[in-house]
């Protein structure tokens, strides 16, 4: 009698005592994110083909790199998926082939209309609290003002000139927050167009990203009239506001094994 | 067969709870927490000690880092090369800091203490956290021109770090998040507040001498606006006006923010042991107290942005002062050292 008491008792306690460890019997899946770069129609090609841009500038990109972060699928009901914000940490490198595609793990198997991500590190990250990790990474990739302790968010180089002939003069864009008093981060919203439904391996979101509206989104820049943009309180949150609308979802293909 | 499965459940539940509850009462056993000392009259603390409670074994690990030359590219300029203990932590007779390869920096290392009561780092601010402050000068090419990513290799490849890593931190990773707790674990329990003025003013066992108490009164009329509280600093950039060392040009904050507003301001240091502390201003370049107070008498300049409380009554820029009256200061300012801290071994290199 005894023994079958504690029976009874201890799938109840094995429940109880592991209820707080977020067991979860739902299945899951991978998401790949897929970042393409274009200037206008044609294809981002680095250090050789001179695009045209607002304004009549002619110009060169000769780097390209961003930080993304804080990704989250919002479900069609309306709830939200954040993905862990520790793993959600990434430098986009148009140089660097494998950068521009991300695999995501244990994305809950359901339907999705949204994606969201932040450019750049937000406030309450920023620079450190538990995206320490992310250190590195972003110091390999040249993304860390080392005198300030921040995170630079978006690294755009390049040469332009008024005409084809002409594109010789550097000019450089870095964008990040200025310590607390200024927060570039900007949060992305993209429609995924389609619903998004999760119940197998190997879907892919292609985001599609326009250099143009770097220079001319919300606001438009004109190189030559400041070619060297860095800490800048004026200029970098105007920057910051055109990469936020920068991006749409191309499609949602079946990846490549 | 039921005894069986009894025993199967029994196990499954100790399993699964192996990770949690257990393993924290055994750290608790191995790794005290430490507590970082705060002076009832002291601001709230700054620094959030429940996201990296100091514990003995992480203040340990932070220690050896401090002192360790590993955390810079040449492998012998440490923390504690700027940051010398006999000088409550600076960098004393280098008037701006000398890095790997003696390069030169462009200013003059800031001491280390009441580092868990301060609102940003560096005289410019540029890390707004304690924690975000090592980045700078770990990888700075004038202090020790590393990068993050070859410091962890370099502690991954010795066996000692590996186990003090183990023993300070749950997880045990040599990662940057447990490189940066460590130090600020070390860091945050520097706390500087056993000083003659503390004794006299909040615990009433010693008193002023004449010429101190007159001093202090000097000091609460004319230097107390801006050097105010219990730390002797209101945390603000400001520019004293000092004159611009055209060498540097150094903006200062406008640096940090990128607004002109900012230029040539720069953090209005804690007078705490600043008997210890010289050379003064960012860039060191003052010898003496006396040729600080020498300054604000007569060397004030209007430079851009200059602090409105740097005009007197007459509506001209300094602070107008006798030999006399700088006398009398400067005995009130001795009475803020902390000689315990400069000899604590707890935080001593050897």
């Amino acid at each position: 009698m005894r023994n079958k008491e504690v029976f009874f008792l201890l799938p109840i306690l094995l429940l109880l005592s592991c209820s707080d460890d977020d067991v979860q019997q739902e299945l899951t899946t991978e998401l790949n994110l897929t970042f393409d770069h274009h200037v206008g129609g044609e294809d981002l090609e680095l250090s050789g083909q001179i695009y045209e841009k607002n304004a009549g500038e002619h110009f060169r990109i000769d780097t390209l790199k961003y930080i993304i972060s804080n990704i989250e699928l919002q479900l069609t009901n309306g709830d939200t998926f954040k993905y862990p914000v520790e793993e959600s940490y990434f430098v986009i490198n148009e140089k660097d082939p494998s950068s521009l595609s991300i695999d995501l793990e244990d994305i809950p198997a359901d339907n999705y209309d949204k994606i969201r991500f932040g450019f750049g590190i937000d406030q309450s990250n920023y620079p450190l609290n538990g995206v320490d990790n992310f250190v590195p990474t972003a110091e390999e990739n040249g993304m860390l003002w080392s005198w300030s302790a921040g995170y630079k968010f978006l690294k755009l180089e390049g040469e332009y000139g008024n005409s084809i002939a002409e594109v010789e003069q550097k000019f450089l864009y870095h964008v990040g927050s200025h310590g607390e008093n200024l927060d570039n981060y900007k949060v992305v919203e993209l429609d995924l167009g389609e619903t998004l439904r999760l119940d197998q391996d190997g879907q892919s979101i292609r985001l599609d990203m326009d250099v143009l509206k770097i220079f001319n989104a919300v606001h438009a820049f004109e190189i030559a009239e400041k070619d060297d943009i860095q800490v800048d309180p004026v200029n970098a949150p105007k920057i910051a506001e055109n990469m936020k609308n920068s991006f749409q979802v191309d499609a949602i293909v079946q990846a490549s094994e | 067969m039921l005894r069986y499965w009894s025993y199967i459940a029994i196990l499954m539940t100790l399993i699964s709870c192996s990770g949690d509850e257990y393993a924290v009462v055994e750290d608790l056993d191995e790794n005290k927490e430490l507590e970082v000392p705060q002076p009832a009259y002291f601001p709230e603390l700054t620094y959030d000690i429940n996201e990296n409670p100091p514990t003995e074994k992480g203040f340990e690990l932070g220690k050896k880092l401090f002192y360790d030359g590993k955390l810079s590219s040449s492998g012998v300029i440490s923390c504690g090369f700027c940051h010398m203990q006999e000088f409550a932590f600076t960098h004393h007779t280098h008037r701006v800091s000398h890095g790997v390869g003696g390069a030169l920096g462009t200013r003059n290392a800031q001491p280390l203490h009441n580092l868990a009561y301060k609102k940003s780092f560096n005289w410019d601010g540029a890390a707004a956290h304690l924690d975000a402050h090592f980045i700078i000068p770990i990888t700075t090419e004038v202090e020790m021109n590393e990068e993050i990513g070859n410091v962890l290799e370099k502690l991954k490849d010795d066996p000692s770090y590996q186990e003090m890593f183990n023993a300070a931190f749950e997880d045990g990773q040599i990662d940057t998040k447990n490189l940066f707790d460590a130090l600020a674990q070390f860091l945050v329990m520097m706390v500087s507040a056993e000083t003659k003025y503390d004794r006299v003013v909040h615990q009433g066992t010693a008193e002023f001498t004449a010429e101190e108490q007159a001093g202090k009164a000097l000091f609460d009329s004319k230097c107390s606006s801006c050097h105010s509280g219990e730390l002797f600093t209101n945390q603000q950039y400001m520019n004293n006006g000092l004159p611009i060392n055209p060498q540097y040009d150094d903006k200062g904050r406008g640096r940090v923010t990128g607004n002109p507003d900012d230029d040539y301001t720069f953090q209005v240091p804690s007078l705490r042991n600043i008997e210890f502390t010289l050379p003064y201003m960012h860039d060191g370049r003052f010898d003496t107290l006396e040729e600080v107070l020498d300054f604000y008498d007569s060397g004030v300049e209007e430079t851009p942005n200059i602090s409105q409380e740097m005009y007197n009554e007459n509506n001209v820029p300094g602070i107008p002062l006798t030999e006399e009256e700088k006398e009398k200061i400067i005995a009130f300012l001795k009475t803020l050292s902390d000689v315990d801290l400069t000899l604590d071994e707890r935080f001593s290199e050897f």
